[in-house]
């Protein structure tokens, strides 16, 4: 349960923090936005890092068994970023959420297969009804754009 | 491919877009985005277990970092932080750093569907509460009720994945 409502909070979070960021990249531009951004959380992170650590094992043998994929998160999120950036502001606001969520869900879907073996049921049908929710909020919102 | 024929494709693909009704392309790419995501918290989250929650994040952070400083070289941009730029807009990575954290840990327990679509459902209430009354300098959208029923099905169906 407490997973579930840190989910949700890190979904509140994120859009604040999505808010933040364009209104930065709109000031002095989406690379720049995007390098001010990651500047402040490594910073951010090496004061968490003394805080809660005493020592902290950067040398290379802790990195050993470590597949150099797992390390390409950091740049995913660069790409991301960027990306959003030059897409967000050309479809129509309604339609994000929903589209990035049909990509999100499906390859969530498959990456959950392919560690877990198998995925329930309920995953699915809870995903196609998530997405109908997120149909028909859409189509309120066209029409009250469009009246 | 040269240069010209890269052009004459992407002038092709303009016009097949102007039939269709327009950016039927950047809706294709809103859906790679959310792909992008998906793996992303995938690989932050697999990492964290190879590390630790905090050295993971410290990672990102750095692989992150260093892949914005090529993109700036290579792009020769000059830095315009000399502008008066307030001093919230600074905070995003700091928000980013929990993101990421977050995530990770709900990722290792809830698996990427459940975490990511968790994180949907915060999303669309807290953008509604945020267009509802205008915050962050954004355009007032009161909320309408009629949308209560979409985030009813959207409950509906997190409660689905979660027991089943």
């Amino acid at each position: 349960m407490l997973y579930i409502i840190l989910a949700v909070l890190c979904g509140c979070i994120t859009i604040i923090s999505m808010i933040i960021n364009s209104h930065l990249s709109k000031k002095i531009g989406v690379f720049q936005g995007a390098f001010i951004n990651y500047a402040v959380g490594l910073i951010s992170t090496i004061l968490l890092l003394t805080i809660v650590k005493n020592s902290v094992d950067l040398s290379f043998s802790s990195f050993d068994g470590i597949p150099l994929w797992a390390l390409l998160g950091g740049l995913l999120g660069v790409m991301v970023v960027s990306a959003s950036n030059i897409v967000i502001p050309k479809i129509p606001t309604i339609y994000t959420t929903l589209l990035i969520f049909i990509g999100q869900l499906f390859t969530g879907i498959l990456i959950d297969y392919f560690r877990v073996g198998f995925v329930s049921k309920g995953k699915i049908i809870g995903g196609l009804l998530i997405l109908i929710g997120l149909i028909y909020n859409s189509n309120v919102d066209k029409k009250e754009l469009a009246a | 491919m040269s240069y010209r024929t890269l052009n004459f494709y992407v002038s092709l693909i303009e016009e097949t877009q102007l039939r269709n009704g327009g950016n039927l392309m950047y809706k294709a790419s809103a859906i790679f985005i959310g792909i992008l995501i998906a793996i992303m918290v995938t690989f932050n989250g697999i990492l964290a277990n190879y590390t630790d929650q905090y050295v993971s994040i410290l990672i990102i952070h750095m692989v992150g970092f260093i892949a914005l400083i090529i993109i700036l070289i290579l792009k020769k941009e000059k830095f315009k932080l000399k502008k008066d730029i307030p001093f919230y807009l600074f905070s995003g990575g700091l928000i980013g750093v929990f993101v990421v954290f977050l995530n990770n840990l709900c990722f290792n327990s809830l698996g990427a569907s459940l975490t990511l679509s968790l994180g949907i459902f915060g999303q669309l209430v807290l953008a509604c509460f945020i267009d509802h009354y205008g915050l962050f300098g954004l355009n007032i959208y009161k909320f309408k009720k009629k949308k209560i029923i979409g985030f009813f099905i959207i409950l509906l169906g997190l409660v689905t994945m979660i027991i089943y």
